[in-house]
């Protein structure tokens, strides 16, 4: 009995995988197959809703169109994402440090969700311009508050016992904050961080639409007067493309900072089970 | 060996004196702890049984600092400390092995607070794993490891952390006969070789008897020492003792001491 972790291999892994993903991609095929055959059958015009063949034309062709608007807005994504993550994890710890603070810090991170973040954009874009900083800054609103907030349950969710014999090992306010409640938090951070990782793509396109020169959103807005409906399209298709890849690396990076949280949760549902 | 030292060496390591305890319950005070005495000599495992709710953990809560009396003063070695923390080791029902770090570095805890570099803790650990039955486990994560297991690393976790005295608050309550009584003798020869003082709280009068060198019985709430029992069985201890004649005095003793709480309830 030199180890009882469970051991999967490569093939076992991408047999896990094409298993669970084939329903979703079954689902995807039919309705694709029912929209393109909806199209043909009553002849609809392309402006109107082209098919799924003439959007997958339209990414071969305007790939370099596509991927130079997709390169602007990932990068108002992953820099407002960033920010958020930054300044959502400061804010938490604050939060979560002092209750002086929480009192302080919390009503003004609650309030800043019940702004319309599409009113506010506009000005934004009065007061900063158009370019980076106004769609970076659209992208850290949205994105910072599932950050703060699932942190702060996290660093709340540290066990007291683990609290209390860290105390009696010696340690100081600043040791357990960092050896146990920040640990911790991890996993709540790391749920946080997929829902901001989506909303922050939602973010850079309400960015883009209020006003910009450039960015999937901005491609969207140019293409929809021209009746190029199926650029529109295609901007959507590379647009969720990214929000996938992007929460999926999320994902993947989580595996790695807290491996022991998927084995334990594992583990868990194995003791439910039997 | 100056004066101080001899002096010092025949007090106890941890004495107790009329401490008494209140929460505040709606409104009410709630007297949990009245006028509890104790000690335990240095080097002496003593064990204090008790009904359930009549204070134990309140009691070890105190001793270790993480909270105060409202009454009593507790001395380590002769002189009356009023902050505890970090001078009393305290190993809990629950192991609280962090689910973060591997066995090693859940071990080493201690000595990383204490600011022991990370290398010096690791070969200070590494060096004990044989003897708490964890060579080769010392890179898994807690969870997969077998209960008894988990136990065993949290008193190397303890261990490491070289306070003077150890309390225990029913370590073994969390697992099966067989694997109980088993790190029962595991224990006794490992605290031979530390020569630490330990207290350990239990409400099995077996496991009581079997390990201690006395006994306290505590009434039930609020708690205060009813009765303390010199455990006279020759050491080392092994587990055909159980059925000896002053074993199963002791325990008529104890058990009768016990069972006039539970009643009175």
């Amino acid at each position: 009995m030199s180890s009882n972790r469970p051991r999967v291999g490569v093939l076992g892994m991408i047999k896990g995988f094409s298993f669970s993903w084939l329903p979703s991609l079954l689902i995807i095929l039919a309705l694709l197959a029912l929209w393109e055959g909806y199209v043909r059958i009553f002849d609809v015009q392309k402006w109107l809703l082209p098919s799924p063949v003439v959007i997958a034309a339209t990414l071969v062709e305007s790939a370099a169109l596509l991927s130079r608007h997709a390169w602007v807005t990932l990068v108002e994504v992953l820099v407002g994402f960033g920010l958020a993550l930054a300044s959502g994890v400061a804010l938490a710890s604050m939060i979560a440090f002092s209750r002086t603070l929480e009192r302080a810090i919390y009503p003004f991170v609650i309030a800043s969700q019940t702004i319309p973040i599409i009113a506010v954009a506009p000005l934004l874009l009065i007061w900063i311009g158009y370019g980076l900083a106004p769609k970076v800054i659209v992208v850290a609103l949205i994105a910072f508050f599932p950050i703060v907030v699932n942190m702060v349950d996290g660093l709340k969710s540290a066990d007291p016992d683990m609290v209390s014999l860290m105390r009696t090992l010696g340690a100081n306010r600043r040791d357990i904050f960092m050896k146990v409640q920040f640990p911790s938090s991890l996993p709540f951070l790391f749920s946080g961080t997929k829902i901001a990782m989506t909303f922050s793509v939602i973010g850079a396109v309400i960015g883009e639409w209020v006003g910009s020169s450039a960015g999937l959103g901005y491609l969207m807005i140019r293409s929809k007067p021209q009746f190029l409906t199926e650029r529109v399209f295609a901007a959507i298709v590379v647009l969720s493309a990214m929000g996938i890849l992007l929460f999926l690396f999320v994902g993947l990076v989580e595996r790695l900072v807290i491996p022991w949280w998927h084995t334990e949760r594992r583990k868990r549902a194995l003791e439910n089970s039997g | 060996m100056n004066a101080e030292a001899a002096e010092s060496s025949i007090q106890p390591a941890i004495q107790v004196q009329g401490v008494s305890k209140s929460f505040m319950q709606s409104g009410t005070p709630l007297a949990v702890l009245k006028g509890v005495d104790f000690y335990a000599s240095d080097g002496e495992l003593v064990s204090v049984i008790g009904p359930s709710g009549c204070g134990k953990s309140t009691l070890l809560n105190i001793i270790a600092g993480l909270d105060q009396p409202s009454e009593g003063s507790i001395s380590l070695n002769g002189r009356v400390e009023e902050r505890r923390l970090g001078e009393v080791g305290y190993m809990q029902q629950r192991d609280l092995l962090m689910p973060w770090r591997s066995v090693l570095d859940n071990a080493i805890i201690g000595l990383e607070l204490q600011g022991v570099s990370k290398s010096e803790a690791h070969a200070r650990a590494r060096a004990l794993l044989e003897e708490f039955g964890l060579t080769g486990f010392e890179n898994e994560y807690p969870h997969a490891l077998s209960g008894g297991m988990r136990q065993r690393a949290a008193f190397l976790r303890t261990v490491l952390a070289d306070q003077e005295v150890f309390l225990l608050d029913e370590p073994f309550g969390a697992l099966d006969a067989l694997t109980r009584s088993q790190i029962q003798e595991w224990l006794l020869g490992m605290w031979r070789r530390v020569q630490k003082t330990i207290v350990l709280v239990t409400h099995d009068v077996d496991e009581a008897i079997f390990l201690s060198d006395r006994v306290y019985v505590m009434s039930s709430r609020p708690g205060r020492m009813k009765l303390v029992q010199v455990i006279d069985l020759a050491r080392p201890r092994h587990a055909e003792m159980v059925t000896q004649p002053r074993f199963v005095e002791l325990k008529a003793q104890l058990l009768a001491s016990v069972r006039s709480e539970v009643t009175d309830v």
